[in-house]
């Protein structure tokens, strides 16, 4: 160990690119994965003041593993009300019934459109929030409303699920929402399914389902815990990435350093070392520079967690009020994962090092080994086979995994590539240099290469990982988005359509003037074949009765449903549709009496629309396009946010390959000089490899991309059985390369700089 | 008992090196008496290498056998073999003997750790003052000169008190003056602590310290001396070698 901190300590520049692909990947992860950590489920802040949440019962998991509720009707919550006001310690008990409100200025609906859905209140419930009335009288029959920020007396226009309502405001509140009387409340809600409690209950005379203390996390807001979702994703994806370019970069460091060290090794070997104490030598050295890595990347990470909470809530990726809370485990864990994911990186070398035979010690110059082996042959076409198949069956995944399968499988290709690159370069950089065979330094880049195909190969690694990476992961994204449109657009009927304007909706008022069918959006538990489940349900304008799956084996004559309101009913099964089993249509009116809080997604026009407020209308393209952008902004950003941090990683690869490579070759640029080449003449014999090097990396990552990318396209359009155009993302790979080529040309110029301070042996 | 006092330290019974088409060593015997100072002579290409990495267990035979102090080296593992060098062989090449990251000190002491061993710092000390370098310890390789270098490395291979120390070339890098003192400490390592040295060289200057020298042609030994020989009659004795 005391032998590895030597060569550590001396040999440090060697070290250098392991040690800070280490700090920069422990501290991604450590900061990443604190945000997520600190991004826990937040028990609603309107119930700060509820020690005891009450929750309408259970009827088992959905088919999506999660519980599915019923909703208790007026009555029921009522009474459930009273007799959980009983219970010994209760202050009070208050029903919660919630509802969509958002506000309207000069007819455009205003605020997050998502959060609105639950934004209207009973005014009793403001007590379990802890909200007092500051000024003005409660709201008593129905248009009267008290919110936060209004003087009473006032008016407010609003838009509800019925429509546009003109309220009056009678008091002020200090906390946020809509809170209307107790009655017309629940009138707007329907059903209602928590019921909080104040004052100090005595649980165990609480009868049914309930949440105490920070379980109450489980009644988080969905559109907060969809933003959250979001934000995970990101996280997941940063952190894969993340691990995987560390794991890379420092596999491509490790073998270089073991490459330029093999008279070292050889020297070890023949004064006693086993091939055991070599590979333990190695382990030893890497995991002091891990180590070290990690002691400075935790606290790089714990300390820049903070600072991306707010960039992060405004990207619509954290709930707002999303605090960053200091996570011990989470650092620990970043600083294990260094040390394993180092470790992993020199695995290979060091087993090839403990094969280097004594009498290398004897050699002098490094002379290149074969620079495939057949493990590296195995695992290169290993790793491409898999690429290829998950390529292949990219387009017929659900589209909330194709960005995630589409890493992956843009990480396999690439590695194969990587593996596999030493068998395409040498032709290629013949092919490369053939124009430039005759002068001195064409002659001595090409032979140059082509003697140290390893050393190329290493560098061109990280380009053809970013360059690759960059095309693939955007190209196979906006293929995917474009095909996706271009499938919807195909399957919408009418030319115009009547789409919600800020809203997550539209109200009944906004769809009863259009000509054109509706369908209103809801949920309904329905007990078929002996098991009840939450479905979707699509009220219609056509329907008679209930029409079910054709995928649903064992459907009934009848069927029991709840509905949103908690009222039952048994409705007679009158027809079939073709999609998924988790989908019902109903008839709409049937609907909209049980869900006063249905919305329709939008209405199909067949004649002139009449504009309401939160509403507009749009061709059916643009309809489309508007759906596919909304999610695109995110993946854009996600894109942007993955693609930088590669870029950066791999920078900083080939930054370290080729400031080892130009300074393990210093005897072999010190016998050009004295052949009488100048500084100017290394320098252009170590550019011109180093732009060599980051085409052959370009070639082959473009490659990769290109044949990954037309793989997909014609699977895409199997699927859709319609031509699909190929985007090729020219925007992002372009500077990629270019940014490949400036960080390589000057990271293999630097060291012929400095060479004249350095000693012989390390550097 | 008569066997142990008449042990050779090392043994070659028909040994054997191809490399491909090329006959490096063919069907050598020759038995290193312990306690003596051999020198192996030859035209360039003639095979010296490879015998002595040969008889080192630096490199395997292709035919023939093997034995150092005793043990053959054909049946042995990797493993085994490492830890035969480690223990009964000692080394000086040409050049690059020393670990660059390491220290003068830390080179000597190198083998015993490498064998698990806490190295004894007064052994270590004793051994750099007897090559002169007492004042050197904590001095890395690339603040020596070549000459100190490779008494360093002398002291490296001589501190686990191996059967054999093995030397190729050892003064080839190395000035005249350099050149005297590595000469001088080997053949004191004879001398004072009955130690057995074999040395590949191609300067009959740096033979005549030997006691007996083994001349090598095509792979075959060609002639010998025994006895102290002057460096004159040795060079005779290879121009003959070399015009035949
Ligand atoms: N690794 C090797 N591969 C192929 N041929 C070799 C190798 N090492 C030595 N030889 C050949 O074996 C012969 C003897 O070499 P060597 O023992 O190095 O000679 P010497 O040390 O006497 O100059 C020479 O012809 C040389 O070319
Ligand atoms: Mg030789």
């Amino acid at each position: 160990m005391s032998l590895a901190f030597t060569m550590v300590r001396h040999r440090f520049a060697a070290f250098a690119g392991t040690f800070v692909a280490i700090a920069l990947g422990v501290a991604l992860v450590a900061g990443a994965c604190t945000l997520w950590a600190s991004s826990r489920p937040q028990v609603p802040e309107r119930y700060n003041s509820a020690p005891v949440l009450v929750h309408s019962p259970t009827i088992g998991k959905g088919t999506d593993g999660y519980p599915d509720y019923r909703s208790w009707t007026p009555a029921e919550a009522r009474d459930k009300a009273d007799q959980l006001s009983t219970v010994p310690g209760v202050t009070a008990a208050i029903p919660d019934p919630t509802f969509y409100v958002q506000e309207l200025i000069k007819n455009k609906a205003t605020g997050d459109p998502e959060a609105s859905r639950t934004a209207g209140h009973a005014y009793s419930s403001a007590e379990l929030g802890g909200y007092h009335l500051t000024a003005g009288t409660p709201p008593s029959k129905p248009g009267e409303v008290v919110l936060r920020g209004s003087t009473p007396g006032g008016t407010i226009d609003v838009l509800t699920a019925a429509g546009p309502e003109h309220w009056t405001v009678t008091g002020t509140v200090d906390g946020p929402g809509f809170y209307l009387s107790d009655a017309a409340a629940m009138e707007q809600a329907g059903g209602v399914r928590v019921i909080g409690l104040t004052g100090d209950p005595q649980t165990s005379a609480i009868t049914g389902l309930f949440f105490t203390g920070g379980d109450r996390d489980k009644l988080e807001d969905e559109s907060v815990t969809r933003i959250r979702w979001l934000g995970a994703q990101l996280i997941i994806a940063m952190v894969t990435l993340g691990v995987f370019v560390a794991v890379f970069v420092v596999a491509s460091t490790c073998a270089l350093s073991a490459a330029q060290r093999r008279r070292e090794i050889g020297l070890l070997r023949a004064v006693g070392a086993t091939p055991g104490q070599v590979v333990r030598l190695m382990y030893a050295e890497t995991l002091v520079v891990a180590v070290l890595g990690g002691a400075v990347g935790v606290p790089v990470g714990a300390l820049a967690a903070p600072l991306l909470a707010s960039p992060l809530v405004n990207a619509g990726l954290e709930p707002a009020g999303f605090a960053v809370t200091l996570q011990p485990a989470v650092l620990a864990g970043a600083f294990l994962l260094g040390v394993v994911v180092a470790l992993a990186g020199v695995w290979s070398s060091a087993r090839r090092s403990s094969r280097v035979p004594a009498l290398d010690a004897l050699r002098d110059a490094a002379v290149e080994r074969r620079a495939m082996t057949v493990p590296r042959w195995i695992f290169g076409l290993l790793t491409a086979a898999g690429g290829a198949a998950l390529t292949v069956a990219l387009p017929s995944l659900p589209p909330t995994t194709q960005t995630t399968a589409a890493l992956f499988a843009a990480m396999l290709l690439l590695v194969a590539a990587a593996l596999l690159a030493p068998v395409v370069i040498v032709p290629l950089v013949r092919l490369v240099t053939w124009p430039w065979r005759g002068g001195a330094t064409g002659m001595l880049v090409r032979e140059g290469t082509l003697t140290g195909v390893r050393r190329v190969a290493s560098t061109a690694a990280p380009v053809l990982l970013t360059v690759g990476f960059a095309t693939l992961l955007t190209g196979t994204i906006a293929t995917i988005e474009q095909a996706t449109r271009i499938d919807e657009t195909a399957k919408l009927p009418a030319i115009e359509v009547a789409a919600p304007d800020n809203t997550p909706g539209l109200s009944e008022a906004a769809v009863a003037g259009q000509p054109g069918d509706a369908p209103l959006r809801s949920e309904m538990l329905m007990t078929i074949g002996g098991t009840t489940s939450a479905y979707q349900v699509t009220g219609k304008g056509d329907a008679k009765g209930v029409i079910l799956s054709r995928d649903l084996t064992d459907r009934p004559k009848r069927v029991d449903v709840v509905f949103r309101d908690g009222t039952t009913a048994t409705l007679p099964v009158t027809g079939t549709h073709d999609g998924p089993a988790e989908l019902a249509d109903v008839p709409r009116t049937l609907l909209r009496e049980h869900d006063p809080q249905a919305l329709a997604d939008a209405v199909m026009l067949n004649g002139p629309a009449h504009v309401e407020p939160g509403m507009k209308v749009l061709t059916a393209r643009q309809y489309v396009t508007g759906l596919v952008d909304e999610e695109g902004q995110i993946i854009d950003l996600f894109l942007l946010v993955l693609i930088s941090l590669t870029v950066g990683y791999t920078g900083l690869a080939v930054a370290n390959t080729l400031l080892m490579a130009t300074a393990g070759r210093r005897t072999e640029f010190r016998a050009l000089r004295l052949a009488g080449g100048g500084t100017g003449h290394v320098l252009r014999v170590t550019t011109g490899e180093a732009l060599l090097a980051v085409a052959a990396g370009t070639l082959l990552g473009g490659g990769v991309a290109a044949a990954a990318l037309l793989g997909m396209r014609r699977a895409t359009q199997e699927e859709l059985r319609q031509s699909v155009d190929l985007v090729i993302p020219w925007g992002q790979a372009v500077p990629v390369v270019l940014i490949c080529a400036l960080v390589a040309v000057v990271a293999a110029g630097a060291p012929v700089f400095t060479r004249k301070q350095s000693r012989n042996g390390g550097f | 008992m008569t066997i142990t006092t008449l042990k050779a330290a090392v043994e070659l019974r028909k040994v054997s090196r191809q490399y491909g088409a090329v006959t490096a060593l063919d069907a050598v015997d020759l038995t290193i008496a312990p306690a003596a100072f051999t020198a192996i002579m030859g035209p360039s290409g003639s095979g010296k290498s490879t015998l002595l990495h040969c008889a080192a267990g630096l490199d395997r035979a292709t035919g023939g056998d093997v034995i150092i102090d005793g043990v053959p080296l054909g049946g042995l593992s990797e493993r085994d073999l490492t830890k035969l060098r480690r223990e009964r062989v000692g080394f000086v090449f040409q050049s690059f003997n020393l670990i660059p990251a390491l220290s003068a000190e830390q080179n000597v002491a190198l083998p015993m750790r490498l064998a698990g061993r806490r190295p004894d710092p007064g052994q270590v000390k004793a051994m750099l003052a007897e090559v002169g370098l007492a004042d050197r310890a904590k001095h890395r390789p690339s603040e020596l000169s070549g000459g100190q270098q490779q008494r360093v490395a002398i002291a490296r291979a001589l501190v686990s008190r191996p059967a054999v120390l093995f030397a190729d070339e050892p003064t080839g890098a190395l000035d005249t003056k350099a050149s005297r003192d590595v000469l001088r400490l080997l053949r004191l390592a004879v001398d004072r602590h009955v130690q057995t040295v074999v040395m590949v060289t191609h300067d009959p200057y740096a033979a005549a310290h030997a006691d007996r020298v083994v001349f090598l042609a095509d792979g075959r030994i060609a002639d010998q001396t025994e006895g102290s020989v002057d460096a004159a009659e040795i060079a005779v004795r290879m121009t003959r070698l070399e015009q035949r």
